[in-house]
């Protein structure tokens, strides 16, 4: 057999097998391409659809195109004659709390996950299945635990009376200072319902996606340049501040929004920890759709708009992303 | 400068576990009510939780059939769109693949809403079935990301020696594909396994009342006041996920999987 022969051989066989393959293969992706479209695409289609629906009182909803659920989310139902930003405000917590948490969540995952990268890679697995267990236990779990510890009967403000430091607290005088932030009744301290406890569970429940997000991009960190840098005469700090710091940069603001975006929807913590004049959209939107006010279609304008806000941090963060490649 | 390290990593670990023990601790307790550290304690809510309550033996096999099928689902799916866009990436594998994690990288809340509207209309609402293909549509990024992974971890030449020797395209796939990439697979499968063991607001919604996972039944607990055998709940996942991982890290490459950087040891 020459190779001439080989050669003209080859082309013919693969076509022949091609013929007999491709029906079933194209049938194969085209079922898959439509399960996907329909699983994954349309319950989002059905909710920006029924956004635009109609209540109907004392009953359920009907299709409609309507604004009137926009309108009521921005200035309320009664406008013009009457103004209410509740729903703004709603939106207004599920930032706050969700920018809080994850700031404070990033900044004690970094240095940990800095002096992780540097542990051997044996005992990198043993941390890493510890974190990976907690990341993956439920935010029911992570919320009942913290329920226990501070709630008023069990958990630290009764370790607080009984080891005298409530006391301690009123005789320096910063317990009126607790007080005033909320974290206090006249007897002894409280955590529960307060901002604190809120932000303390929220960045709990995310600080293990910190970590593991951070972990790749500083695994990577090149330690010859930190060896550089001190063999040059830079302290520690300024190793960490001028070397370490910027060149994570990207990650780091990466990791934030990230972790923002998934806090926008928090359910669990706050309905438990949060004032309920501090609920946010999330709580709204349960209460609308499956809750006691049962009007679907405000819920649905509800979880349109928080999913609007999380693609605009997105894109925003993509933008900075692209002008600080950039530069 | 180390010994400060080392009691941060201390202090972070000790923070990380203290709910978790509290739980842990409370499951002890004899009485109807939860108290740190426990009274009297007593073994009895394990029997509680796993044999004697029909409440909770019902959520935690509801919770299995939810998990278990939902994993299978995942991967079974995941596998096609990996493997497309890896062996073509043609434009519609990428698409594919970036839908498929568009369920997972939205607040989970909103898909919630969307599936519990979708059932709705096809009547698949407090179906035991349903709550499967929505953890399973959630979830899908988790093995697609690892069997990604694992498939470009084939070293290409491999292919190309099989190609040379006369293997077709199935016979390659079979010998070199996926045995190399079965580490992989089964990492994501317990991925999916473990989240959806946990998932929350998404069941929540398109269970619609009508059968109860553990999470949700902890949920519906939490309204009535605690009772220990919450906690046993709480402990078994922990210890489901704590053998998971290990089995994920004594058998894939758990810091590879998360992207460590591969030339350091």
């Amino acid at each position: 057999m020459t190779v001439a022969e080989d050669i003209s051989a080859d082309p013919a066989e693969p076509a022949h097998r091609r013929a007999r393959v491709w029906p079933v293969r194209r049938m194969l992706l085209a079922t898959l391409t439509t399960g996907i479209v329909i699983l994954c695409v349309v319950p989002f289609l059905l909710v920006f659809a029924i956004s635009f629906g109609r209540k109907i009182d004392g009953a359920a909803w009907v299709w409609d195109f309507t604004l009137e659920n926009y309108q009521r989310f921005f200035v309320g139902i009664l406008w013009p004659e009457e103004v209410t930003f509740l729903y703004l405000q709603q939106l207004g917590y599920s930032f706050y709390f969700a920018v809080i948490a994850s700031l404070l969540a990033v900044a004690t995952a970094l240095p940990f996950t800095l002096l992780l990268t540097r542990l051997k890679r044996s005992a990198q697995a043993i941390w890493l299945v510890f974190i990976m267990s907690s990341l993956s236990l439920s935010e029911v779990f992570i919320v009942m635990g913290w329920d226990i510890l501070l709630s008023n009967n069990s958990g630290l403000p009764k370790l607080f009376k009984e080891t005298g430091l409530t006391q301690w607290l009123k005789d320096v005088g910063w317990f009126q200072q607790l007080r005033d932030w909320g974290l206090a009744n006249p007897r002894n301290v409280k955590f529960k319902t307060s901002d604190f406890a809120t932000i303390l569970t929220m960045s709990y429940l995310v600080w293990p996606y910190a970590v593991i997000l951070l972990y790749p991009a500083l695994s990577r960190l090149d330690p010859s340049l930190n060896e550089a840098a001190r063999t040059m005469g830079a302290g520690r700090w300024t190793v960490t501040r001028t070397v370490t710091l910027p060149s994570i940069r990207l990650p780091l603001f990466g990791t934030t929004l990230l972790l923002f975006v998934f806090l926008l929807g928090t359910y669990v913590s706050v309905t438990v920890f949060a004032a309920p004049n501090k609920h946010t959209t999330a709580v709204a939107i349960y209460a609308n759709i499956r809750g006691a006010n049962l009007n679907a279609p405000f819920g649905a304008t509800q979880a349109i708009m928080l999913l609007l806000s999380a693609s605009v941090c997105l894109y925003l963060g993509h933008l900075f992303n692209k002008r600080a490649d950039a530069r | 400068m180390k010994a400060l390290g080392t009691i941060y990593m201390a202090l972070a670990a000790l923070v990380l576990a203290l709910p978790i023990v509290v739980v842990c601790g409370a499951a002890l307790n004899s009485g109807r009510s939860m108290f740190f550290p426990p009274q009297d304690p007593t073994l009895a809510r394990f029997g509680e939780f796993f044999v004697s309550e029909p409440v909770w033996t019902n959520a935690l096999w509801n919770s299995v059939i939810v998990a278990v099928g939902a994993a299978t689902l995942a991967v079974l799916l995941a596998w096609p769109i990996a493997y497309l866009l890896w062996s073509t990436g043609t434009k519609l594998s990428k698409t594919l693949a970036g839908l498929g994690s568009l369920p997972f990288a939205v607040p989970p809340i909103v898909f919630g809403v969307g599936l519990g509207f979708f059932w709705g209309f096809t009547g698949g609402l407090g179906d035991i079935w349903a709550g499967v293909i929505s953890h399973a549509i959630l979830l899908m990024a988790l093995p697609l990301v690892t069997i990604s992974i694992g498939l470009q971890s084939i070293d290409r030449s491999h292919l190309d020696a099989a190609a040379t020797m006369g293997a077709t395209e199935q016979v390659a796939f079979q010998t070199v594909v996926l045995p190399q990439t079965v580490p992989y697979t089964i990492s994501g499968f317990f991925f999916v396994l473990v989240l959806s063991f946990n998932e929350f607001i998404v069941i929540f919604f398109v269970s619609a009342s009508s059968y109860a996972t553990v999470t949700l039944q902890i949920f519906n607990s939490l309204r009535n006041g605690y009772t220990p055998t919450m906690a046993v709940a709480a402990i078994t996942f922990l210890v489901v996920s704590v053998l998971v991982f290990s089995a994920v890290a004594r058998w894939g490459d758990l810091p590879r999987l998360m992207g460590a950087d591969q030339s350091r040891k």
